[in-house]
């Protein structure tokens, strides 16, 4: 064996055990979060509200699934509210022209065109990730209001609406597309080839080069999936709110990566999981239900919701880096 | 002398030359009789200034002059409004038709486009701090609230128990708004708020709220949504919940598909914010006064409630509708 295989094959080893720490802390805030929130209100347990909280919490994850991967690999992406945006303006427009599949298929294609072009950004033409997708933020965003000149396009077939307010078997269809979005991402990250290289990307980019991965093909194969993410939670953006209009992905990015942030996933890269922004997704979706349940003042939530987030990722660092170096 | 030299000398004269000529050249732009008016929006993205653009064109058409249309790509931009109203400054057209992003903070570019002689007509956003304006064309949004939650409380017999749903915090717009709101309020002692929560002036954080809300309160009489893409947001949500048909809805603005709803009996009321009747008074008001007439210095435009009995007159396409009287306007101001 030599070095890059046995660094390789340590890293390997190594992340399951820091993963079921950071997946369990934040199950942790979690909890701390419901049980305080059961006891402030008498209606925060009941399950019309379970429910409610799991439709917000899925609709975040839809969101954040596709940056979470990009994270992962050591990038980050800031377009992901503004392709939303732009994907859900060109499926809009798409379906109004009277074409459901036309529609769907232009705005997962849109989105995925966004993510190539990022990725190649980022991986061929070396701009950091940082720029390469803080410009294409403006681009889609600017293509949105060239195609939409300040109209809302309203009305969308039940069997797209069915998405975002549609039930099976008593759930909410949104929660069952985003639990099977989590178990492919699961799967993906964890037993295939292709996932394993995003932690080995996001952990040492040097050596995963060194070690013979095609980085570079990796990175925009990354950055397309989560272009094509971002697509599917534009149309799941439109069959709940059942309308469109330019600016709608513009308040969609900073939760976003709240919701990254909260699951435990290292913005430097290599570390966390899509179960963590799951659980973070729920926390962040049980915050604005708490504040609203418990009627807190409109000028208040934001700074609330940002002292959360601080909190919840404060005690991340300090239980995390104790289990760690107990182990 | 080098080619080089007798190169930058040629470039010179021609540069003298050109600048020789220009007092004669602006006089010709002065004499024409076409003026040019640069007409500011806050942003690209929102309906309410696309009418704006719209009732400013049907009035730059009426009267002859040539209109630019200048927004900031980023939407109620502080700092990209101030370099606009500068770069525009330097091209002088004739007039500007001014919406502030920020009522306070343009104070000082304002301010200084009007020392520098540019007629400045401000709609929608009023700016009382600047000196000079020509004049303001609006609607105020305390006011417009108040008209609408009252129209309200009176359908509901002046009791029962309700929900506002509050726009952006940070924006004066719906500090206003909500201040109307609670005039009405104390007008209707029997009329109970159970919550007032932020629906940031867009329909999916205000449909994800109003669910929230929905959760607590299992009778709502009524919404009062800050504007009308957060009320379509809660008639949307109140369906899909399976509890439509219970709570009147209204909002501000008088958007298409609140229109719709309105028209459909899915939502109350809603009252108009005009933009388009706004930015054509206020062109007027603006190419009047450089032709040397006397406007107005303030023109407060009357609150219109839509409901299912008059909103086809909002239905029909922004390019179709009717403008207001400016004769008519004016005279309902003394």
């Amino acid at each position: 064996m030599n070095a890059a295989q046995t660094e390789r094959g340590q890293r390997l080893v190594t992340i399951p055990a820091e993963r079921m720490v950071f997946v369990l802390s934040r199950l942790l805030a979690l909890i701390v979060l419901v049980a305080g929130l059961s006891v402030l209100s008498p209606v925060f347990l009941t399950w019309p509200n379970v429910i409610t909280v799991a439709r917000q919490a899925a609709l975040q994850f839809v969101m954040s699934a596709g940056l979470t991967i990009v994270v992962l690999a050591g990038g980050i992406d800031l377009s992901v509210g503004a392709v939303i945006g732009f994907a859900a303006c060109v499926a809009a427009t798409g379906i109004a022209a009277g074409s459901l599949t036309g529609g769907v298929l232009a705005g997962l294609g849109v989105g995925l065109a966004c993510g190539v072009c990022t990725g190649m950004l980022v991986a061929y033409a070396r701009i950091p990730a940082f720029i390469a997708s803080y410009g294409m933020l403006w681009i889609a965003q600017g293509l949105g209001y060239i195609l939409m000149q300040g109209n809302v396009i309203q009305g969308f077939p039940p069997a797209l609406r069915f998405f975002g307010i549609g039930w099976v078997w008593g759930v909410p269809t949104l929660v069952v597309l985003a639990g099977a979005l989590l178990a492919v991402l699961h799967v993906l990250l964890h037993y295939t080839v292709l996932g394993r290289s995003i932690y080995a990307i996001g952990g040492n980019v040097a050596a995963a080069r060194l070690s013979g991965m095609p980085v570079r093909s990796r990175q925009v194969t990354l950055y397309a999936l989560c272009g094509l993410l971002s697509g599917l939670a534009a149309l799941v953006v439109i069959a709940r709110v059942n309308s469109a209009e330019a600016g709608v992905g513009e308040d969609l990015l900073l939760p976003a990566i709240a919701a990254v942030c909260l699951g435990g996933t290292s913005l430097f890269g290599g570390v966390g999981g899509i179960v963590g922004t799951a659980v973070g997704s729920f926390i962040l979706a049980l915050s604005v239900n708490g504040m609203n349940l418990l009627g807190i003042d409109s000028l208040w939530q934001n700074a609330v919701l940002g002292g959360i987030i601080l909190l919840s990722v404060f005690t991340d660092q300090l239980g995390g880096a104790r289990l760690l170096r107990g182990s | 002398m080098n080619r080089k030299t007798i190169c930058n000398l040629v470039l010179l004269a021609a540069a003298l030359a050109l600048a020789l000529t220009l007092p004669w050249r602006s006089a010709i732009a002065k004499n024409d009789k076409e003026l040019t008016i640069a007409m500011f929006v806050k942003n690209l993205s929102n309906p309410n200034f696309r009418a704006a653009r719209i009732g400013a064109d049907k009035a730059a058409k009426e009267l002859g002059v040539k209109l630019e249309h200048v927004s900031p790509t980023k939407p109620d931009n502080i700092e990209e409004q101030t370099r606009l109203t500068e770069d525009w400054l330097v091209k002088k057209p004739d007039g500007f038709l001014f919406v502030p992003v920020d009522f306070k903070a343009l104070i000082p570019t304002v301010q200084k486009a009007i020392d520098a002689g540019m007629p400045v007509a401000i709609y929608s956003n009023n700016m009382p701090d600047v000196k000079g304006v020509v004049t303001y064309v609006g609607s105020d949004d305390a006011t417009i609230e108040y008209e609408v939650s009252k129209f309200l409380f009176k359908k509901m017999g002046g009791k029962g128990k309700i929900i506002h749903i509050d726009g952006n915090p940070a924006a004066i717009t719906a500090q206003q708004r909500k201040a109307g709101f609670e005039r009405a309020l104390k007008e209707f002692p029997q009329v109970e708020l159970l919550a007032s929560q932020p629906g940031q002036y867009r329909r999916l954080p205000a449909v994800q709220v109003f669910e929230n809300l929905m959760q607590r309160y299992p009778q709502i009489d009524a919404v009062v949504s800050a504007n009308d893409d957060m009320a379509v947001g809660v008639v949307e949500a109140l369906y899909a919940a399976g509890r439509g048909g219970k709570t009147l809805v209204v909002g501000v603005d008088v958007l298409p598909d609140a229109a719709e709803l309105i028209k459909s009996g899915r939502m109350f009321a809603s009252a108009d914010y005009s933009l388009h009747d706004q930015a054509y008074i206020a062109m007027h008001a603006l190419v009047k006064h450089i032709r040397g007439e006397q406007v107005p210095k303030q023109i407060i435009l009357p609150v219109a409630i839509a409901t299912q009995d008059n909103v086809d007159a909002w239905r029909m396409k922004m390019e179709d509708r009717k403008t207001p009287n400016w004769e008519r306007v004016v005279a309902a101001q003394k």
